[in-house]
């Protein structure tokens, strides 16, 4: 074993992590807002909003990832006459695949908030927005957040597979390195504990957090 | 004030209420009665457009509710509604339950707002409890504060459904008696409740549901001296003992 090649090739490496972490921040904060939409929309009592939540929701859950990013990497260019960019087209994927699984963490949540709350503020004149805002998405969110933090850690784990369409994150450059150094196993175990210890922060957060909800609950 | 007039609602296939007709004059206080399932929860969410009803008409305050161009919002707010589970936003502090609606929806000043909210909170008898939440409420505090918070919009119809059948038996009073203040005062009310001592107190008229019907009606004391319905007969006995 030579450990010196991760000490060599940290800046490289740190590198990438940045990426990883923009790419994640990114997805989650569009992923969570169009999945609000989405949420809302898959609860909607209009048909055709129903409908076409429920038709995006349903079609991005049966796909996996890595075809989506290849899909918005070679399609989108293909439909719009321009290539889009690796980063671009990257977190573009991200977002619409994550806003499904949002959009359903976010259905349970806003139908655990019983319907005398959504009645008691119609009944003040709270329009249906007003009422999402002020009293059923802060009561959710609430709920959610355990299951939200996890599912921060899934996105983080996602963006590994960036390294598909070339983008050279964190796991990408572990890979150029080894190529350089050819150390696999010193590298892949250096990137494996990278991605233990900070999805382990999620985890132990997202425990501790549904802790809390219990005796707050009680 | 309001009237209703042979109006029926479907739940599907199942006709919830059936062909129900009154009238409810400015200041009038009717207490609505009947048993479990009987349709005056859906009564009531009838009136403010809470929920859609297929015949008949429902006219509140000159505009008819029925009407597919009436701006049902603004209708809410000409009506309050308290019920059994106070449904007190668990989230918020009294006082926010209270100034949210003028706030959002009457685009009242914070410290307008708030006055006026320390002045109901003040008129229900716990201004002291301004900033607690509601869990940390007793059940009759909370439904206290569910009145202020409805009387916040300066409704000119209040309607209760149930007000203070969750509540412990020694907290029931003290809601009844703001109820009661706010009757003498002159608001027009809806009460559904079993409560007889107050339907004698200030109802101006009875009326008894069952099945989706108003089956009996009177002012208070031919309802409960000889019901004509042996159906009301059966249910004062049970609640009257
Ligand atoms: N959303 C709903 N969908 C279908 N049936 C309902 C709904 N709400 C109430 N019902 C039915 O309508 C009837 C009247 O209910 P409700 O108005 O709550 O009665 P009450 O308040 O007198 O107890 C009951 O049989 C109830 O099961
Ligand atoms: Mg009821």
């Amino acid at each position: 074993m030579d450990w010196a090649v991760i000490p060599r090739n940290l800046h490289f490496l740190l590198g990438g992590l940045v990426l990883t972490f923009e790419l994640a921040a990114f997805s989650l904060a569009g992923g969570f807002l169009l999945g609000i939409l989405m949420g809302l929309g898959r609860l909607s009592s209009r048909k055709w909003i129903y409908y076409s939540a429920t038709l995006y929701v349903n079609f991005f859950r049966s796909l996996p990832l890595i075809l989506v990013i290849f899909w918005f990497y070679f399609m989108v260019p293909f439909i719009i006459g321009r290539p889009l960019g690796d980063f671009f087209s990257a977190i573009v994927a991200f977002i619409a695949f994550e806003a499904s699984y949002f959009a359903e963490i976010f259905r349970g949540g806003i139908q655990s908030i019983p319907q005398g709350q959504v009645m008691a503020a119609y009944s003040t004149g709270l329009g249906y927005f007003s009422t999402m805002r002020h009293i059923v998405l802060p009561q959710a969110l609430r709920n959610m957040v355990p299951t939200i933090v996890t599912q921060c850690v899934i996105i983080f784990q996602d963006t590994s597979l960036a390294y598909v369409i070339g983008l050279k994150e964190f796991l990408r450059r572990t890979s150029l390195v080894d190529a350089r150094e050819l150390r696999s196993l010193e590298l892949y175990l250096f990137a494996g504990l990278v991605y233990l210890i900070f999805c382990s922060i999620g985890t132990i957060a997202s425990r501790r957090l549904e802790k809390r909800q219990v005796q707050i609950r009680r | 004030m309001i009237e209703i007039s042979n109006m029926s609602k479907w739940y599907g296939d199942f006709q919830v209420l059936k062909d129900i007709t009154e009238e409810i004059k400015p200041g009038q206080t009717v207490v609505v009665c009947g048993p479990s399932g009987s349709g005056k929860s859906t009564l009531l969410r009838c009136i403010n457009g809470l929920e859609p009803f297929q015949e008949g008409q429902i006219i509140v305050d000159g505009v008819s509710v029925g009407d597919p161009s009436t701006n049902l919002y603004k209708l809410r707010t000409e009506i309050g509604m308290v019920f059994q589970r106070f449904e007190l936003y668990p989230h918020m502090t009294a006082i926010q339950n209270i100034t949210l609606a003028p706030i959002k929806v009457r685009s009242k000043p914070k410290k307008e707002a708030e006055d006026k909210a320390m002045e109901l909170l003040q008129r229900v008898g716990i201004p002291e409890k301004a900033h607690e939440f509601p869990a940390n409420l007793s059940g009759g505090q909370q439904q206290r504060v569910a009145i202020a918070r409805s009387l916040a919009m300066e409704p000119k119809i209040m309607m209760f459904d149930e007000p203070t059948s969750a509540l412990d038996p020694e907290m029931i009073k003290e809601v009844l008696d703001v109820m009661i203040a706010l009757s003498k005062g002159g608001m027009t009310m809806i009460v559904v409740t079993h409560e007889m001592g107050f339907a004698r107190e200030v109802s101006d008229e009875i009326i008894f549901m069952d099945e989706g019907m108003i089956v009996e009606r009177g002012s208070d004391i031919s309802f409960f001296q000889n019901p004509k319905n042996p159906r009301t007969k059966e249910f004062l006995d049970k609640i009257l003992l």
